[in-house]
C-alpha cells in the first residue's frame, strides 16, 4: 500500500495499517520535504480518543508532544446576534437518562413564563468549559460529572512527526520526494506507480491518496468529481496567526463570528492558534489579515499566512484503488472540528473494509456510502450556524441568513421549530445534544415541546432544575484549574 | 402559530395490538384521553394472534410500568431464548437463531471473523455453541437473575396465551382510566376540506370522535385504508399466504421454538405452558389446506383451526393525516422471525415518542413515516433473507430472481468479507444477522485482515475455552418448568 502525501492524514493511516493490518500490506509513505502541511493547530472531537486507544497511544505522552489542551466543546461567539456566546458541549444537557430529552422539560418551563439561565447552566461539560477547569469525567453513571467527554486541542505541526514515529516503529517505510508523475495501467484505470522527481517508481496495490487540495491521485490521475457547496459554505481562505497566549488556558476552543466569516481561538500549552476563515466574496486578503491582527490577545508569532480552499467533497472518495483521506477527500471548514474527525472515519471504515489485491465492488460501494454519509451530515450541521442567525450587519451575513439551504436542512430546522424534534440518527459526529446546543444558541426556539414534558408540575421541575444546577455547581468546583491539571498530567517538554 | 396539542385518541381494534396501543398512549402521554373500540381483531390479524414474541416486548412492558409477574406469569406466559431452524439448507444441521450475543471478542476485530478462519480450515465448531442464549435454549434451561455473568446479555421473548394477555391488558387499560366502547364500525367520515377522519359512526348509529386515531384493526384496515389504499406489495418475494394453527398435548416447557422448513412453507413448534402449539405456513400455491392441516395432526396438533390468508406488504405511509396505522394494518409479515407484535409495539413506542400535534403537519408525519418504513424494510429483508439463502428442491423453495436492494447490498458484501453495511434502523443486531447467515451456511469469502495479529491455534483456543465457559454456566440454570414453577411459588406466597 502506497500512502501518497505525509501530513497528519498521510501519518495517521500509515500509523493505523501498520498497527492494524501488519501482516497484510507493507506501508509506504511518500512526502516531500518541500510541500508545506496544512495544520494550522488541530481541534478535535471526543471520536479521536477511541482512534488513539486503539492505535495504542498513550494519553499523557501524546499530549505532552503536541503540546495538547483538554477541550470540552466549542464556544461560539457573536453567531445569532453580536453578543451572544453559547458552548456546543461534548456532553448532554441534564442528566441525559431519562424518556424525554431535557430540553423539552427546559422548553415547557420557557413557555410557561419561568425566567431560566441559558440552556448550558444544566449541562456538566458546559460550565466545567466556563470555569476553565477541567478533571477525568466519572466512571459512575449516577455521577453529574459522568454527563461529559472530552478532545484535545493539539499543535498537528507536532502530531504529524508524532505519528511518523509511531508508523516507522510499526514497520512503515517513508520516502522522500516530489512526485510528477502518476503510471495508469491502460485497460483497468488503476494506477500502479507514482514516479518521483528523481526518476524512482514507487509501486503498489491500493493508493491511498493524502495529498491535500492538490488531489494528486482522485482529483488529477482520476478526474473524480468535486460536487462544490461553496454557495452554501461560502468561506473560500483562511489567514492563520498563532500568538502567544495572553489570557487564559481555556478548555474549549473558540469560534468569534466576523463580519465576513468567523475566527478560531485554538489554545495549546506553549501558544493559542488563530485564524480568520473567510469569503474571498466578501473580503479581500490583506483586510482578512488586519482584521485577525488588530482581534488577537497575544502578541504575534509570525507573519500571517493565507489558506485557499473550497466547501465540498468528492463525488467518491474510493475510485479503482485510490482511496482519498483528508483534503484530497473533501474539504469541510474547521467550525465544529471536524477535518480529522473525519480522516479518522475514512481510515476507520478503510481498515474495516479492507480489500484484495483485486478489489471488490461490495467492499467499495460501502466504504462511498459511509463516508458521504458523513460529510453530508457534517455539511447539514455547519450550515445551520450560517443561515440561523439574525445578524444583518454586513453583506456576507446577509448573503447566509438568505441562501437557500439543502432540503435536509430545512426539514431538520423546522422539525425543531415546531416541537423542538431533533431528527435522529443512530450515528455519525453529532448527535441530540450537539443540535440542540446549536439550536438554541443560534436563537432557533421551538414553538412546542414534546406532549410528555407535561407530566411532571411546573414547580417541581423548576425545583429539580434548581438541584440539578446544584449538583453541577458542586462538581465543577471539586475539579481543579485546567492550567494546574496539564501541568500535572502531560506538561510540555521543558525545551519547547 | 402551532398547532394545539393532540387530547383525544381513539383506538381501533380490540386485540393485543389496539389494548398495547391504548395503555402506551394513557400511561405515557400525561393528559391524553384515550377511547378504545374494543372489536374483536379479525382473525387473519397475525400481530393480534400469534403466542410467540421478541425481547423488545419486555422493554415495552418496563415502559408501561407492568411487571413480569403481572405481564407473563399471571398471564399464563413464559421465555423463549430463540428459534431452532430445521432443514433450511440441505446438508446442514439445525441452526439456533437465539437472543444476546454469540462469542466473546478477543483482539482487534468482531468475534465471528475468528470463527469464520476456523471455518475455512474446517475446524470451527457450530457457530451457535459460542451463544450463551442459544446453550442455554438447546438445553431446556433459563438464566435466573443470579446466574453466570456469561449469561448476562441473554435477552428472552415470551410465548403468551394470547387470550389472557389480552384480558391483562384490558384491566390494566380500564385501571389507567382508558373509555372502553363496544361494537363495530358502520362508516367512517372524512372531513370535507382536508379529508381529515372527523368520526367513526359505529352500528348502533352512535358516533365516536378524537383528533387522532390509531388503526389496529388488522390488515382491513377499516380507518386507515378509508383515506388510501396504497400498499407495497412482497409477495413476489415472500410467497407464504396461508396459515393454519393446532394445539397438542403438553410437553416439557422450553425456551427454543422450533421452525422446520417443510413442502411449500415451514412449521413451527413451542413447547408453551399448558399446551404444545402448532403452526404451519405456506403458500396455497404449493400446498392444499388438508396437507397442511394433516401435517399439523401428525406432529401432535388435535385442535385444528381454520386456515386463514394473508397477503405479505406493507404500507409506505403507515401515518397519513390524522391516522396511523399499526400492527397489521400496517404491515402483514409471515411469523418467521416472530416479528409481528415487535413491529406493532415498535410503531406503539415510535406514536407516543414523535406526537405531533392536532394539525398532523406534513413534515412530522413525514419524519415518523421514514423511520417506520426504514425498519419495516429491514425486517422484511431479514425474514427474507430466511428464503433468500435456503436451499432446498421444489419450486416453492427456489430463490426469488430480484432481491430488494438493500437485501441484495447486505448478501453481497457480507459473503465478500463477513461485514454487514450499516443502516439506521435495525431491528436485528449484527448477532442476529450472524446467527442466520452463517447458521445457513454462507460463509464470506474472505477471512476478515483485522484478525491476522491472531494466530489461528490462539482463536481455537479462545473459543474453546469460551464453548466450555457457556456448557458450565448453563448446567447451574434450572430447567424452564423449573423457573415457572418457581415464579408461580412466589405468586401464590
Amino acid at each position: 500500500m502506497v500512502v501518497v502525501g505525509g501530513g497528519t492524514s498521510g501519518w495517521m493511516t500509515a500509523a493505523a495499517l501498520a498497527r492494524l493490518l501488519p501482516a497484510r500490506c507493507t506501508v509506504d509513505l511518500v512526502e516531500s520535504e518541500a510541500i508545506g502541511i496544512i495544520g494550522v493547530g488541530e481541534a478535535t472531537l471526543p471520536h479521536i480518543r477511541a482512534f488513539n486507544e486503539r492505535l495504542g497511544i498513550a494519553e499523557a505522552e501524546f499530549m505532552a508532544a503536541t503540546r495538547a489542551t483538554f477541550k470540552l466543546g466549542i464556544e461560539f461567539r457573536d453567531w445569532a446576534r453580536i453578543g451572544d456566546s453559547y458552548i456546543h458541549p461534548f456532553g448532554t444537557f441534564g442528566r441525559g437518562t431519562g424518556e424525554v430529552q431535557f430540553h423539552h422539560y427546559y422548553a415547557r418551563l420557557l413557555h410557561a413564563g419561568a425566567a431560566l439561565p441559558p440552556v448550558e447552566a444544566f449541562s456538566m461539560a458546559c460550565s466545567l468549559a466556563r470555569a476553565n477547569r477541567f478533571g477525568a469525567p466519572a466512571t459512575d453513571p449516577r455521577q453529574i460529572a459522568s454527563t461529559f467527554g472530552y478532545a484535545y486541542q493539539f499543535d498537528a505541526v507536532a502530531f504529524a512527526p508524532y505519528l511518523r514515529r509511531l508508523a516507522e516503529g510499526l514497520g512503515a517505510r517513508r520516502t522522500e520526494g516530489r512526485i510528477v508523475d502518476v503510471a495508469r495501467d491502460p485497460l483497468s484505470g488503476d494506477v500502479t506507480a507514482v514516479v518521483l522527481e528523481d526518476g524512482r517508481r514507487v509501486e503498489g496495490d491500493l493508493f491511498v491518496d493524502c495529498s491535500g487540495f492538490v488531489a494528486l491521485l482522485i482529483g488529477q490521475a482520476m478526474g473524480e468529481p468535486f460536487d462544490d457547496w461553496s454557495r452554501w459554505l461560502p468561506a473560500d481562505r483562511a489567514v492563520a496567526l498563532p500568538c502567544r497566549t495572553a489570557t487564559a488556558v481555556t478548555p474549549y476552543t473558540s469560534a468569534i463570528a466576523m463580519p465576513a466569516g468567523w475566527r478560531w481561538r485554538i489554545p495549546l500549552q506553549h501558544r493559542t492558534g488563530n485564524g480568520y476563515v473567510y469569503s474571498s466574496d466578501f473580503l479581500d486578503e490583506g483586510a482578512a489579515a488586519d482584521a485577525l491582527v488588530g482581534a488577537v490577545e497575544g502578541m504575534p508569532l509570525v507573519e500571517p499566512r493565507v489558506l485557499r480552499f473550497k466547501a465540498g467533497r468528492r463525488a467518491r472518495s474510493w475510485v479503482n484503488n485510490v482511496v482519498a483521506v483528508g483534503l484530497a477527500s473533501g474539504f469541510l471548514e474547521p467550525l465544529e472540528s471536524t477535518s480529522l474527525y473525519l480522516v479518522q472515519q475514512a481510515i476507520t471504515a478503510l481498515v474495516e473494509l479492507f480489500p484484495e489485491r483485486r478489489i471488490a465492488a461490495a467492499d467499495r460501494d460501502e466504504f462511498n456510502r459511509l463516508v458521504n454519509m458523513e460529510y453530508d451530515r457534517v455539511r447539514d450541521f455547519l450550515i445551520l450556524h450560517y443561515h440561523a442567525t439574525q445578524r444583518d450587519d454586513s453583506p456576507f451575513w446577509d448573503y447566509v441568513r438568505t441562501m437557500p439551504i439543502p432540503d435536509s436542512l430545512a426539514e431538520k430546522m423546522a422539525l425543531f421549530r415546531r416541537r423542538g424534534r431533533v431528527v435522529k440518527y443512530r450515528e455519525g459526529a453529532f448527535l441530540d445534544a450537539s443540535w440542540v446546543s446549536v439550536y438554541l444558541g443560534q436563537r432557533v426556539l421551538p414553538d412546542g415541546h414534546d406532549p410528555r414534558a407535561e407530566g411532571p408540575t411546573l414547580d417541581s421541575l423548576a425545583a429539580g432544575m434548581e438541584r440539578l444546577r446544584g449538583e453541577i455547581a458542586a462538581a465543577v468546583g471539586g475539579m481543579p484549574d485546567h492550567r494546574d491539571f496539564l501541568a500535572g498530567y502531560c506538561p510540555m517538554p521543558a525545551a519547547a | 402559530m402551532l398547532d394545539d396539542p393532540i387530547r383525544s385518541v381513539a383506538v381501533v381494534g380490540g386485540g393485543i395490538v389496539g389494548w398495547s396501543a391504548a395503555v402506551a398512549l394513557r400511561r405515557r402521554v400525561p393528559g391524553l384521553a384515550v377511547t378504545i373500540l374494543a372489536t374483536p381483531p379479525s382473525p387473519d390479524a397475525l400481530a393480534d394472534r400469534l403466542p410467540q414474541t421478541l425481547p423488545s416486548t419486555i422493554g415495552f412492558h418496563d415502559d408501561l410500568g407492568l411487571r413480569e409477574e403481572d405481564a407473563v406469569v399471571r398471564a399464563g406466559g413464559a421465555w423463549r431464548l430463540g428459534t431452532l431452524f430445521e432443514g433450511w439448507v440441505e446438508g446442514l444441521p439445525p441452526y439456533v437463531h437465539a437472543y444476546g450475543s454469540y462469542g466473546r471478542p478477543f483482539g482487534t476485530a468482531s468475534f465471528h471473523h475468528h470463527w469464520v478462519r476456523a471455518a475455512h480450515a474446517g475446524a470451527a465448531a457450530p457457530f451457535d455453541s459460542h451463544a450463551p442464549a442459544a446453550a442455554l435454549a438447546r438445553a431446556g434451561r433459563v438464566a435466573t437473575e443470579a446466574a453466570d455473568p456469561l449469561l448476562g446479555d441473554v435477552q428472552p421473548g415470551l410465548v403468551l396465551d394470547v387470550e389472557r394477555y389480552r384480558a391483562m391488558l384490558a384491566a390494566f387499560a380500564r385501571h389507567l382510566g382508558v373509555h372502553v366502547r363496544e361494537g363495530t364500525i358502520a362508516a367512517v367520515r372524512l372531513r370535507g376540506d382536508d379529508g381529515f377522519v372527523e368520526r367513526l359512526v359505529l352500528d348502533d348509529g352512535t358516533m365516536l370522535e378524537a383528533d387522532l386515531y390509531v388503526d389496529a384493526s388488522g390488515p382491513g384496515a377499516i380507518v386507515r385504508g378509508a383515506i388510501d389504499q396504497e400498499r407495497e406489495d412482497w409477495s413476489a418475494w415472500l410467497r407464504c399466504d396461508r396459515l393454519v394453527t393446532g394445539e397438542g398435548a403438553p410437553e416439557p416447557l422450553s425456551p427454543l421454538d422450533r421452525v422446520t422448513a417443510a413442502d411449500g412453507g415451514w412449521r413451527w413448534r413451542s413447547a408453551a405452558p399448558g399446551r404444545t402449539l402448532h403452526g404451519y405456513c405456506y403458500a396455497a400455491a404449493a400446498l392444499d389446506d388438508a396437507s397442511a392441516g394433516g401435517s399439523l395432526a401428525v406432529a401432535g396438533a388435535s385442535a385444528i383451526a381454520a386456515p386463514i390468508s394473508f397477503r405479505q406488504g406493507a404500507r409506505p405511509t403507515p401515518w397519513a393525516r390524522n391516522c396511523v396505522a399499526v400492527g397489521d394494518a400496517a404491515t402483514v409479515i409471515e411469523p418467521l422471525d416472530f416479528t409481528n407484535l415487535h413491529l406493532a409495539q415498535s410503531a406503539i413506542d415510535r406514536i407516543v415518542a414523535m406526537l405531533p400535534g392536532r394539525a398532523c403537519h406534513p413534515l412530522e408525519l413525514a419524519d415518523y413515516n421514514r423511520q417506520a418504513s426504514a425498519e419495516v424494510a429491514r425486517v422484511r429483508d431479514f425474514v427474507l433473507c430466511h428464503y433468500a439463502t435456503a436451499r432446498r428442491p421444489g419450486g416453492f423453495w427456489q430463490p426469488p430472481a430480484a432481491l430488494p436492494e438493500s437485501l441484495d447490498r447486505t448478501l453481497r458484501l457480507f459473503a465478500e468479507r463477513g461485514r454487514l453495511p450499516f443502516f439506521e434502523e435495525e431491528t436485528f443486531a449484527r448477532d442476529d444477522w450472524l446467527a442466520l447467515l452463517l447458521g445457513q451456511g454462507i460463509v464470506p469469502r474472505r477471512v476478515d485482515p483485522l484478525i491476522d495479529v491472531t494466530a489461528a491455534a490462539d482463536s481455537d483456543r479462545a473459543m474453546a475455552a469460551y464453548r466450555a465457559a457457556i456448557a458450565q454456566a448453563v448446567a447451574r440454570c434450572p430447567t424452564a418448568d423449573d423457573y415457572l414453577a418457581t415464579a408461580r411459588g412466589r405468586l401464590a406466597r
